[in-house]
């Protein structure tokens, strides 16, 4: 009796095994894409935001924010303070990105000069993210289950295993007709992404410049979105990063918004 | 020279072979490397300051002009069908490969700026067509609210929308404009569609007008051989004269050709004047041999054909040697395709002056002379009645001619004063064409369909973040648009500062001002370029906020309607300036407006100095100052009454006009060189002033005559154009002929006459 559990395990185990790597190779498209949306960034977090836009003409403005986020598991809250450039300073502005599907964000300004917080149109993900190349949907906020994902192939970029997937978005009129992300195998960070627009064609590159360790984490800290159409560049610089302070609720209301920094 | 005549002349068949040769090689060349510029760029001098700005400005806040279609319907635009067409014909143009997505304004394209309940909204006015009642009012009220758009997309009885399609200069062709005109035709019923716009206006003239010529030029040529038939009284002398003429036309642009200058619109004139001084040497050498073989009908072929060459040569040189330095003095102009009209007008005429002396008497070896009838001729005693007649009226009623002059030029001096430039494209077609209704159509509805861009600079950046200076920008636009009912619409960073000042106050319209200080202005752009599209803010303001475009919507592109606007944009400089603010001006119709001034500026310069060189050659041809002097009146008088009717008549000078001149100079002096020349000849000969008038006359006179007749018949015919422009030319070039020859043998004679050129130094 012994004798054949013992081949019946033997048996399993040798049906499986092809199953099993096979499964190991051929990851879904979906699986990949949830696994960044996923990976953990820690609870909390705050540190100063450089964004440095750049026209065609090379002309550069340079914008030092000041951000606060925190995961509240059903919604990740998050709030920035303009330092500079001087008269927009204190300027801020609060963001709730809800985990739900198809739950708008809720997004809420401050303007010093006008002394008001004011909510903004919440159908807008995909509006430029306070005027530089990316939307909000490009800076993480896009669920996995609004586009359908394919793994095209797998290949080595700046020395990494990536994984290259396609995503086609399910709504109609979406701003892009589909996204390639290469997407590091055992990290899960999008090291580059090509975005097409509604007619299929090039409209930016993202590309990430620089990711470290914090905490356990991996952490971007230099991006850059490339406009090709507009021939714009967005640079953002994450510094002084501080990772599970334990960020007070209190920090996220319409009460901080005005106190500023 | 009479040996070089004689020894080449000796083989009359091998000259005939040779030009018919280097023709045909010409020709070839011609059929193969011919290229037509028609990029109004490509003419304008790009290293003149204000053009040098105005293509800057134009790349910074993307200035381009607009294709505007208008989709009318008489029940109000807020219906399925009508907004549905705006929609597809917005998306249709979008997708051209002609047009920037970003640069298609239409109702559906363009963001509304709202203000809810909560805050600031920049949304389309609509993605997908309200379906039903209430979703219609909701966006007709929501276009109704907006200043942005409300009159400016929509009119205000809500009957008519456009569409605007920014396009680059050199992207314009003509196949995409039969393109459009197909696209938009597909889209009417019940709708009325219009098309208008400055690169259609440009796009119809470059398709009508050459069209027309193509038209023109074969009724011209046929009437030309009409009359020189008539006046020559045989075809071979009409047919070697006109052959003259198109062998210069195919040399002269086989040699653009075959040095790769493309052909530019000016360059279609070259034929125009040709044709017009070209058959001049043929018929003089003709109306010579004609009355040579009358006063010796026994002289043989030989003997004809050198006396024509021996007292003709001479008067065919000097006339074109003459009138190429009058052509080559454009070479000071700044305009490129003007200096090659010069270079190579001059160089035809050359050609043709060649071609006259060996062609036309190689043509008499060969064939034979004309088979006149020289016995009894009354016509001809009639023409010589006429002619002495002439002579001797102008001399016995000098006072008379020399008041009546003195008249003319006052007349002429008193219009010229009235003398306008247009630089508008628009005023070259008819008033009931197609497409200047459809332009008062839009007028009529819209702020206007032409564009002036004031570009404002200033040295420190975020100027134009400072509501002082803003409110000063918001104060011109509002003087000029309610100054000047030619100007309809404004448009610039104040209207979106003002719009989201507005909003974020919950509409009330006591907010729609200028923001109160740096912070808010700078604020409310911050929140603008976070709910919206930043790159609409690129198009009024540059990155730094130290530029900023104003675009001033025009209901005409004529030069009085930019003047004036620019004029009045100009009071408002000296406070701009106490703000360190500079004012430049920009856009393809103050572009058009600068290029006209130097194409008339080079004009009036290169006129002032033919008429010197002119001079100073007359003087030494003639070895007399008087002669020169005095062989100039018929050219400045020509030139006076040219100007003079332009302005008495409301005929405004553009690039083609102004030119004309040209051919008054060009023709002016052969009247005045072969008159002078004869005059000359009989003094010496009779040493009678009475007779010499009375010979020259019939001489010179005659000749000078039939080559008016020839050319004033030949451009009549373009009094037919459907093609206004085309029209005034005809008009102008029979006028300066006419002009020249009256003066020729009017004035000019009597001056000759009461001076007594060639007769006091004999007294001597």
């Amino acid at each position: 009796m012994k004798f054949r559990k013992i081949i019946l395990s033997l048996i399993i185990a040798l049906l499986s095994y092809p199953l099993a790597t096979f499964a190991q190779v051929e990851i879904s498209g979906f699986d990949i894409i949830q696994n960044v949306y996923n990976r953990p960034t820690g609870d909390d977090q705050k540190g100063k935001l450089t964004m440095t836009l750049i026209n065609s003409r090379g002309d550069q403005r340079i914008r030092e924010i000041k951000q606060y986020l925190k995961d509240f598991g059903y919604v990740e809250k998050k709030i920035m303070f303009f330092i500079s450039p001087a008269d927009v300073r204190n300027t801020s502005f609060m963001n709730w990105s809800y985990d739900e599907e198809g739950r708008d964000d809720d997004q809420w300004i401050y303007l010093p000069a006008l002394k008001r917080v004011k909510r903004i149109s919440s159908d807008s993900k995909s509006d430029y993210f306070m005027g530089s190349d990316f939307t909000y949907d490009d800076l993480g906020d896009r669920h996995p289950l609004e586009d359908k994902h394919i793994l095209l192939r797998q290949e080595k970029l700046d020395d990494e295993d990536c994984y290259v997937v396609e995503s086609i978005p399910k709504e109609e009129d979406y701003m892009y007709s589909r996204t390639v992300t290469w997407i590091i195998k055992d990290k899960w960070i999008g090291l580059k992404k090509e975005f097409y627009d509604e007619d299929g064609e090039h409209l930016k590159t993202l590309s990430v410049q620089n990711y470290k360790k914090i905490e356990d984490y991996w952490i971007i800290t230099n991006s850059q979105m490339y406009n090709v159409q507009k021939e714009h560049t967005t640079n953002m610089i994450l510094e002084n990063l501080e990772i599970d302070t334990g960020l007070s609720d209190t920090w996220f209301t319409e009460r901080m918004m005005k106190r500023g920094i | 020279m009479k040996k070089f005549f004689k020894y080449v002349l000796k083989y009359p068949k091998l000259i005939l072979i040779l030009s018919l040769i280097i023709t045909i090689a010409f020709f070839v060349v011609m059929r193969q490397n011919t290229s037509m510029e028609t990029d109004l760029d490509d003419y304008m001098p790009q290293d003149h300051p204000a053009f040098i700005y105005s293509n800057q400005a134009e790349e910074w806040f993307n200035i381009q002009d607009g294709i505007i279609i208008a989709i009318e319907n008489s029940k109000g635009v807020y219906n399925q069908s009508t907004l549905e067409k705006v929609k597809s014909l917005t998306k249709k143009l979008q997708s051209m490969e002609e047009i920037d997505k970003d640069d298609v304004k239409s109702l559906y394209s363009s963001d509304n700026i709202v203000g809810t309940e909560f805050g600031l909204d920049v949304k389309p006015f609509f993605k997908k067509v309200p379906q039903n009642h209430e979703e219609m009012i909701t966006l007709r009220n929501n276009v109704r609210d907006n200043e942005m758009v409300y009159e400016r997309l929509v009119n205000k009885d809500e009957t008519v929308t456009l569409i605007i399609a920014e396009i680059g200069e050199d992207t314009f062709s003509q196949e995409l404009y039969h393109r459009l005109l197909n696209l938009v035709e597909e889209y009417e019923n019940p709708e009325n569609l219009y098309v208008a716009g400055r690169p259609i206006v440009e796009g119809t003239m470059a398709y009508l007008g050459p069209r027309d010529m193509q038209r023109m030029v074969p009724l011209v040529i046929i009437i030309i051989i009409i009359v020189l038939l008539l006046v020559q009284r045989s075809i071979k002398a009409a047919g070697f004269t006109l052959l003259v003429v198109f062998f210069s036309v195919i040399w002269t642009f086989g040699l653009m050709a075959s040095l790769k200058i493309p052909i530019y619109a000016v360059s279609t004139m070259i034929p125009v004047m040709l044709i017009a001084i070209g058959v001049a040497d043929g018929i003089h050498l003709y109306s010579h041999l004609h009355i040579f073989m009358k006063n010796n009908p026994q002289a043989d072929r030989k003997t004809a054909v050198f006396d024509m060459l021996n007292e003709m040569w001479k008067p065919v040189v000097m006339t074109s040697v003459t009138t190429a330095v009058g052509f080559i003095s454009l070479l000071t102009s700044e305009v490129f395709p003007i200096k090659y009209f010069g270079l190579f007008t001059a160089f035809g005429v050359l050609s043709a002056m060649l071609l006259s002396l060996l062609l036309i008497p190689a043509g008499l070896l060969t064939f034979g002379l004309p088979g006149w009838k020289i016995k009894n001729s009354n016509v001809r005693k009639n023409e010589n009645k006429f002619l002495s007649a002439i002579a001797h009226l102008v001399i016995k009623r000098k006072y008379i001619t020399l008041i009546l002059t003195a008249l003319i030029i006052g007349v002429s001096i008193y219009g010229m004063t009235n003398v306008w430039i247009n630089s508008s494209f628009l005023d070259k077609f008819e008033k009931d064409s197609d497409i200047v209704k459809t332009d008062t159509f839009i007028n009529k509805h819209f702020g206007g369909t032409s564009t002036l861009n004031v570009i404002l600079d200033s040295e420190e950046p975020d100027a134009f973040k400072k509501p002082k200076i803003l409110k000063k920008i918001d104060e011109m636009q509002a003087d000029v648009e309610s100054s000047l009912t030619i100007v309809g619409n404004s448009f610039s960073l104040t209207d979106y500062l003002k719009r989201m000042n507005k909003v974020m106050h919950s509409d009330s319209a006591r907010y729609n001002v200028i923001p109160q200080n740096k912070e808010l202005v700078a604020q409310y752009l911050l929140l603008y370029e976070m709910s919206g599209d930043p790159e609409n803010l690129w198009e009024v303001v540059d990155y730094n906020y130290q530029k900023a475009n104003v675009t001033f919507q025009l209901k005409s592109d004529n030069s009085i309607a930019l003047n004036s606007s620019i004029d009045r944009i100009k009071e408002h400089l000296p406070e701009l300036k106490k703000m360190g603010v500079s004012v430049n001006f920009a856009g393809s119709g103050y572009k058009g407006l600068v290029f006209t001034d130097l194409i008339l500026e080079g004009q009036i310069k290169s006129i002032l100095i033919s008429l010197i060189i002119v001079i100073i050659l007359l003087s030494l041809m003639f070895k007399n100052i008087k002669a020169g002097l005095i062989g100039v009146v018929p050219i400045t008088i020509t030139a006076m009454i040219s100007f003079g009717v332009m302005g008495l008549l409301n005929i405004p000078l553009s690039t083609t006009t102004a030119l004309l001149s040209s051919i008054a100079i060009g023709i002016g002096i052969d009247y005045a060189v072969h008159f002078i020349e004869r005059y000359k000849i009989y003094a010496t000969e009779t040493r009678d002033p009475q007779l010499t008038g009375q010979k020259t006359m019939r001489h010179s006179g005659r000749a000078i005559l039939f080559n008016a007749m020839v050319v004033i018949a030949g451009f009549l015919v373009l009094l037919a154009s459907v093609f206004p422009p085309n029209r005034s030319l005809g008009a102008l070039v029979s006028m300066n002929m006419f002009t020249s020859l009256v003066g020729t043998l009017t004035i000019m004679f009597l001056l000759l006459h009461i001076f007594n050129v060639y007769f006091k130094e004999d007294d001597k």
